[in-house]
């Protein structure tokens, strides 16, 4: 294969034979991870099988856990995903909203506004996300405003994510050349359709992988707005029954896994989207 | 028989970048019809000039005029926004980097200001795209995106893309500055294409050849002024000022 195949016939070049042992040690390198990979899991399955093992006088012994509760409550945590996904969605896409507004606040020549989108990155980043929870879920009642733990959760997790994406998006504008403005301005598009029509797609388009990284983030963050008692999220539901009959290992290592798979699929759908933009870029 | 017309008339322009005095007090025209090239050193203060005449630059002082509409330069505002907007649309602009949008295919650079700008129908749009891209031999690209094209290919796309807006004056600032050598003569091609068909052009450019070939009248700048306006031929063979002559020296002896 590799360079060799465009002239079949031909003894192969040094080149040629050098290129082929690279591309052979690649693919062994790749084949040794995934057993490496095989051979961890397999050892972290094990650690919970309850099975014992001797070696010579040792005896290890694996944690025994309660596969009857598994069975029993792994319906009314899997309950918790499509939650924990909708506040996800919600949240990223609050996020994605006030990250655009504060990085175009960022980049205008107006000091109300440079500062307001500096304030804005300032307090948010500069106090905790279980904070911010917390605060919309517990101290605007004081002020006469009660939120639904969801509602809370949405607006903090938002605010929060939204102060961190300002500088993907900061980033995203300004990896838009000055030369693509001027040659909108010159066929007589108005500055706001240069911005929608030109700038945005193509920050956007800049932005997308930074964006999926969050999104991957933020399912896991969601879990703490289970804090609030009323958002019947992945992590509240292994609590609450982990804390009522106390199983919250068990409870605990469900909700892991629920978690890491969820991570691992968005994770591929990222990786997927990401070659797709990238082939129109070529 | 000679249109006495100006499609482009400058009138005591100054433009400062800072405490830089780039213009200096420049007045100039452009008849219709008529191809202008703009020559001179790095940083004599020709692209300045071009850029102002779309208002990419906004000029410190005097007047432009294109096609009837004149914008005084210390006007501001709601109306003299609107104004300099009807100038850009009276003005084809072809750019050293070519700036073509990479997210579209060339189809879609091409109409994107027929459709955009001007309300166009789709359908009709793409016809007009389509006939635009015929012109500059680049039809068979249609639907390729701008990242897959030679430079000389792309310059060609951008020029469509100026003339789908179907401008009185088509502005060139350094069109060939960036390409590969061998790739200058087909742009070069297009643009005497267009000389033929009788638009109206001002080319800023390095290319004396084609200054020599095309142009109707060549501008000299030096250091923010205007120091020679006269036809080809004579500017070559008797150029009045000494810097002039230098400049041409320095053509001849392959320096620029």
């Amino acid at each position: 294969m590799g360079l060799a195949s465009i002239n079949p016939d031909l003894p192969k070049t040094q080149a040629e034979l050098l290129y082929d042992a690279q591309l052979r040690k690649e693919r062994q390198f790749r084949t040794n991870v995934a057993l490496s990979w095989f051979a961890m899991f397999f050892l972290l399955v094990f650690l919970f099988s309850g099975q014992e093992v001797k070696i010579g006088s040792l005896t290890f012994r694996a944690i025994q856990i309660d596969n009857e509760f598994i069975r029993n409550e792994i319906d009314f945590i899997a309950y918790g995903l499509p939650e924990t996904l909708k506040i996800s969605v919600l949240s990223i896409i609050l996020a994605m909203a006030l990250a655009l507004l504060a990085a175009l606040g960022r980049l205008s020549t107006v000091p109300p506004i440079y500062a307001l989108s500096t304030f804005y990155v300032s307090l948010i980043r500069g106090t905790p996300l279980y904070l911010q929870i917390f605060f919309f879920f517990l101290a605007l009642p004081q002020l006469g405003i009660v939120l639904s733990g969801t509602v809370a959760g949405v607006l903090a997790l938002g605010l929060n994510y939204g102060a961190y994406m300002s500088e993907i998006f900061r980033a995203g504008l300004s990896s838009v050349g000055k030369g693509q403005r001027e040659a909108a301005l010159a066929i007589g598009m108005t500055t706001s359709q240069t911005m929608r029509r030109i700038v945005l797609p193509q920050a956007l388009r800049f932005a997308v992988p930074p964006i999926g990284n969050d999104f991957i983030a933020m399912t896991k963050d969601s879990s703490l707005v289970a804090a609030t008692g009323f958002v019947h999220e992945l992590m509240w539901r292994a609590t609450r029954v982990g804390r009522a009959q106390f199983h919250n290992l068990e409870a605990l290592v469900m909700a892991a896994i629920f978690y890491w798979l969820m991570t691992i699929v968005l994770t591929y759908l990222q990786g997927k989207l990401e070659t797709r933009l990238a082939k129109g870029d070529q | 028989m000679t249109s006495a017309l100006p499609v482009v008339r400058v009138t005591n322009l100054d433009k400062y970048f800072g405490r830089l005095h780039v213009l200096k007090n420049i007045s100039m025209d452009v008849s219709e019809r008529q191809v202008v090239c703009l020559i001179g050193r790095s940083g004599s203060g020709k692209s300045t000039l071009l850029r102002c005449i779309n208002f990419l630059e906004e000029p410190s002082d005097g007047t432009v005029e294109v096609d009837g509409l004149k914008v005084e330069s210390h006007h501001k505002g709601a109306e003299h926004r609107q104004l300099v907007h009807d100038v850009r649309l009276k003005t084809g602009m072809v750019f050293q980097e070519f700036n073509l949008f990479p997210h579209m295919s060339v189809l879609d650079n091409v109409i994107e200001g027929p459709v955009t700008v001007k309300g166009l129908e789709r359908s009709k749009a793409v016809e007009l795209g389509e006939m635009n891209l015929e012109r500059v031999g680049m039809l068979f690209k249609r639907d390729e995106f701008p990242n897959r094209l030679s430079g000389g290919q792309k310059q060609r796309i951008a020029i469509a893309r100026a003339l789908a807006m179907d401008p009185k004056v088509m502005l060139f600032d350094e069109p060939t500055s960036a390409l590969d050598p061998e790739l200058i003569g087909e742009v070069l091609n297009v643009m005497k294409k267009l000389a033929q068909e009788g638009m109206t052009m001002l080319v800023v450019t390095h290319e004396m050849g084609f200054a020599r070939e095309v142009a109707d009248r060549v501008l000299v700048m030096s250091e923010g002024e205007l120091i020679e306006d006269s036809q080809p031929e004579e500017l070559f063979k008797n150029p009045r000022d000494p810097r002039t002559k230098a400049l041409i020296d320095r053509y001849r002896s392959g320096d620029l």
